[in-house]
């Protein structure tokens, strides 16, 4: 049976119809209709599916939507406003971190959370973070390195 | 650095839809009254079909439709081989054989139904272990492979099903006479392609004809399987991609397009499939196949390799797919980019209750090329050589002949050596349990038939309308590189239109490395077409001979004086029909002329253009746990031209780190009896950012002669080629002690070093 929820996604609240056993991942798929989330293996082991909850990057197919409500979701979608791009998304797309996609809102969701929790951060430290994200097209390295370059920028940018 | 850096940096189009998370993969579409799929599985890998009894199921609320064999007209399909059907009748060979499909109002619904299907069996004996599947008196798995239709090569002797060897001189005389012979056997599990993209197919029908959206690798021949199997003109059928997931190989041929169309038709509504991660392990009848490998070799004091005797037996699995020609790929593999006098080898593909294999990037040569690599280190060390200075010997150059008199032209082998160890620092001192390991490989370029349109538009910019198909390595997103250079125009000023059957011309998809080699040429020409047609129109209005013209920065202009020119944008603008296509000639296969008595020959006993590579690799073993650490990885490779740096280099970087949990993790756990005991990410690992290593690249660009534009080779597949051999190398030297078993995990390492 299905039940009444409000979702706050990317700064939207979306009321929503949906089952109880309901993942968050389905739910924003399937019941709010932001397929940027993907399902690379619905087991938490390959990082497709994260979103960020109240800020902290979570795998969003081993969440129960209902336990999200009353917190701030973002997903892929609400990194940037629309047309626009962040500048880590920016960054992805001039040092060739995408190739087929399909990982990419997940890592792109990792390293926003790395990039808020540390502003300098070592090779060594987003290769850790990332982690939880598995790429089968890049080897990782572009994207470690769009990573540290986004990081470099605002390092730069911050300078008086 | 190379001279590619100094190339155009191209973002690709595709690029700004995938970072935002607007992108649509085929599980994000949605058709309006859309049913969801799911398929009843075989209980076992072999067993013969009693009954199939769909009414529990049928009576389940939300079950719209449920298809199994008698819902679809009795064709047998497969590319080389016609040995399989959509729906398993009479027996199972394999334990994802499908026996029926669902279609209902929710997955879990569909799910519930597939269960509630009776299914009874008269199981009998699985056949899994291809060596066995070869002795006398075991069961066949396929008891009418006598009377299927099949390619002529196609061995059909018992279980085996492709046959090749590849036979010159006396190798057992000369292996008498050498001075130092080596014997090795090696034994490589199979493994997984795992684009991190489940599969998915939504099919919907407008009358008789039905549109596939499909996460297929190769549109045309997911069309031509609906066709056959449902018994359909193909002009009836359109496979749509959209954006592919990832591929590897996986995702080649037809698959489960027609189960989807056939639920669809017969439940009157589109209907969606999406695959389970474990699904997308164990039903595809696409893995990596599992090899055993007998290698001999004799050489003389010099390292002169004077014969090479190799045995090796491929699992094939339940059925052929498209993998036919893995006897005769694995055959050249075993032979290598190697000079050897007398050669005798011996490939056999054969059929067991396993899953299928099917091509998975650079089909059979990461295996065999980790077994002959390991062997010529055997070699160099009975020989008492260094391994870099004996294969510094024996490599190929241009006017080497192989083993089947195919002569090379110009190949940068050897300069990917000695690239390769200098950058890894070959020769440095190490830490304890730290070593160098060095492999070299190859694979060849495909020539195959490919097609594409250019169509100028009215405000200067061009659409590329194409067969291929973008997997995701940006071979489709940089044709405007090679379209903009024809027309003297900016890549960006290109749109793309691909992977829909119904729009581009036939192409054979993301397989064989050989979107740039191919379609790139066809681009090519049809952007020449244009150009000639720009040319005549600027002629007229400058009054000058078409000849005395050339395009860049988006003008036609007069050669020596640019001032006098038209802009690119001013003619289309005049002239709404300027259309080019081209197909470009396929570059003919080398010649060569195999010693009779060479079995299963189907065109690859010469390798066109063959990529060439050698990585070198630095490890870190830990004695106490076996455990593996790959430090750094030097790739170099003779791809030919480099076309697009960011797109060439993004493929090495993918296929080494692919490379890498091949050689360690990746690994099918099989019980025996036909099922995979890690269909799963938590036990089937793959390599982690953490994991990966730094890799540094070389690009030793020898343009090719019979190639791509511009003097290009393919670049896809070899990156992934000789990383597992370099690891077990390095690992041999680290610990003194050899591993035979792929993937070479921390219990082999740990038992090969007691």
């Amino acid at each position: 049976m299905k039940v009444e929820a409000i979702l706050r996604i990317n700064g939207v609240a979306v009321p929503v119809e949906i089952e109880p056993h309901w993942s968050l991942l389905r739910a924003v798929r399937d019941a709010v209709g932001l397929t940027g989330a993907k399902e690379g293996c619905d087991d938490s082991e390959c990082g497709a599916c994260m979103m960020l909850l109240d800020g902290e990057p979570v795998n969003s197919c081993s969440y129960l939507a209902l336990q999200a409500q009353d917190r701030e979701i973002t997903t892929v979608e609400g990194l940037a406003a629309p047309g626009e791009l962040s500048d880590l998304q920016s960054s992805f797309l001039e040092h060739g971190a995408v190739q087929c996609g399909f990982c990419t809102p997940g890592m792109l969701i990792s390293a926003t959370a790395l990039l808020r929790r540390t502003q300098d951060p070592s090779e060594e430290e987003v290769r850790i973070a990332l982690a939880g994200n598995l790429c089968r097209c890049t080897g990782y390295g572009a994207i470690v390195d769009a990573v540290l370059a986004t990081a470099a920028g605002r390092a730069a940018d911050s300078v008086p | 650095m190379t001279a590619t850096a100094q190339r155009p940096r191209l973002i690709r189009q595709d690029g700004r839809e995938k970072v935002t998370g607007a992108g649509r993969y085929t599980a994000d579409v949605v058709a309006a009254g859309q049913l969801h799929a799911r398929f009843r599985y075989s209980d076992h890998a072999r067993a013969r079909i009693l009954r199939i009894d769909t009414s529990r199921a049928r009576e389940l609320a939300g079950v719209l439709a449920i298809v199994t064999h008698e819902d679809v007209p009795d064709v047998l399909y497969g590319q080389m081989v016609k040995d399989r059907r959509l729906f398993a009748r009479e027996e199972v060979r394999f334990d994802s054989d499908v026996i029926a499909a669902v279609a209902a109002t929710t997955p879990e619904i569909a799910q519930a139904a597939a269960e509630l299907i009776q299914v009874d069996y008269e199981p009998l004996e699985a056949v899994c272990d291809p060596e066995l599947a070869l002795e006398p008196g075991t069961p066949l798995i396929h008891e009418r492979w006598a009377s299927y239709e099949a390619d002529e090569t196609m061995e059909r002797d018992g279980n085996v099903l492709g046959r090749s060897t590849i036979v010159r001189g006396d190798a057992t005389a000369a292996m008498a006479g050498a001075d130092v012979v080596v014997s090795s056997r090696y034994e490589a599990d199979g493994a997984h392609g795992v684009p991190i993209e489940p599969r998915a197919v939504l099919a919907q029908w407008q009358g008789d004809r039905v549109t596939i959206w499909s996460s297929t690798q190769t549109p045309f021949a997911a069309r031509s399987g609906v066709a056959l199997t449902l018994g359909i003109p193909e002009s009836h059928v359109r496979i749509i991609v959209p954006l592919l997931g990832g591929g590897f190989g996986s995702k080649c041929d037809f698959h489960f397009e027609a189960h989807v169309a056939a639920l669809a038709r017969k439940a009157g509504r589109p209907v969606r499939l999406v695959f389970s991660r474990r699904e997308e392990f164990v039903a595809p009848d696409h893995r990596r196949e599992s090899i055993a490998i007998e290698l001999q070799t004799g050489a003389r004091r010099d390292g002169t390799l004077v014969a090479r005797r190799a045995r090796l037996v491929l699992d094939a699995g339940a059925y052929c797919g498209e993998g036919g020609f893995f006897a005769q790929l694995a055959a050249m593999h075993a032979i290598g980019p190697y000079v050897i006098e007398n050669v005798d080898i011996d490939s056999r593909l054969v059929y067991t209750n396993n899953q299928p294999s099917g091509s998975i990037r650079a089909p059979t040569a990461p295996q065999t090329c980790w077994a002959v690599e390991q062997h010529m280190d055997e070699l160099a060390a009975a020989l008492e050589l260094d391994p870099v200075e004996l294969r510094r010997r024996t490599l190929i150059e241009e006017g080497s002949e192989s083993p089947t008199r195919q002569v090379f032209g110009p190949v940068g082998i050897r300069h990917t050596l000695e690239r390769a160890a200098q950058m890894i620092g070959y020769g440095q001192p190490l830490p304890e349990n730290e070593a160098i390991g060095v492999a070299c490989g190859w694979w060849p370029s495909f020539g195959m038939p490919s097609g594409a349109y250019v169509k100028l538009n009215g405000d200067g910019t061009a659409t590329i309308v194409t067969g291929a198909q973008e997997n995701g390595s940006g071979a489709v997103m940089g044709l405007p590189l090679i379209a903009a250079q024809v027309l003297g125009m900016r890549p960006e000023d290109f749109s793309i239109l691909c992977q829909d059957t119904d729009a581009g011309p036939y192409d054979s998809g993301s397989s064989g490395s050989q979107t740039t080699f191919n379609n790139g040429r066809a681009v090519a020409e049809a952007a020449g077409e244009v150009a000639q047609r720009l040319r005549e129109l600027a002629a007229e209005q400058l009054e000058i001979d078409p000849l005395d013209l050339e395009l860049a920065g988006g003008e036609v202009r007069v050669k020596g004086s640019p001032d006098r020119s038209v802009a690119i944008s001013e003619l289309a603008a005049a002239d709404a029909e300027i259309l080019g296509k081209g197909s470009g000639a396929v570059p003919e296969q080398p010649a060569c002329s195999p010693d009779s008595g060479c079995l299963g020959r189907l065109g690859m006993e010469s390798f066109l253009e063959p990529q060439l590579i050698t990585h070198a690799v630095h490890v870190r073993v830990d004695p106490e746990t076996g455990v593996v650490r790959v430090l750094r990885v030097a790739a170099a490779h003779d791809s030919g031209t480099i076309i697009n740096p960011i797109g060439a280099n993004g493929q090495v970087h993918g296929g080494v780190v692919m490379g890498i949990g091949q050689a360690l993790t990746e690994g099918m756990a099989l019980d025996g009896h036909g099922h995979q005991r890690n269909p799963h990410l938590l036990d089937y690992k793959l390599q982690t950012a953490a994991d990966a290593p730094r890799i540094e690249i070389a690009w030793i660009e020898t343009p090719a002669v019979n190639g791509g534009p511009n003097g290009s080779k393919g670049v896809g597949e070899p990156p992934s080629v000789p990383t597992p051999g370099a690891i077990a190398n390095a690992i041999a030297r680290a610990t003194g002690r050899r591993v035979h078993r792929l993937p070479m995990t921390p219990e082999r390492v740990w038992e090969a070093g007691r």
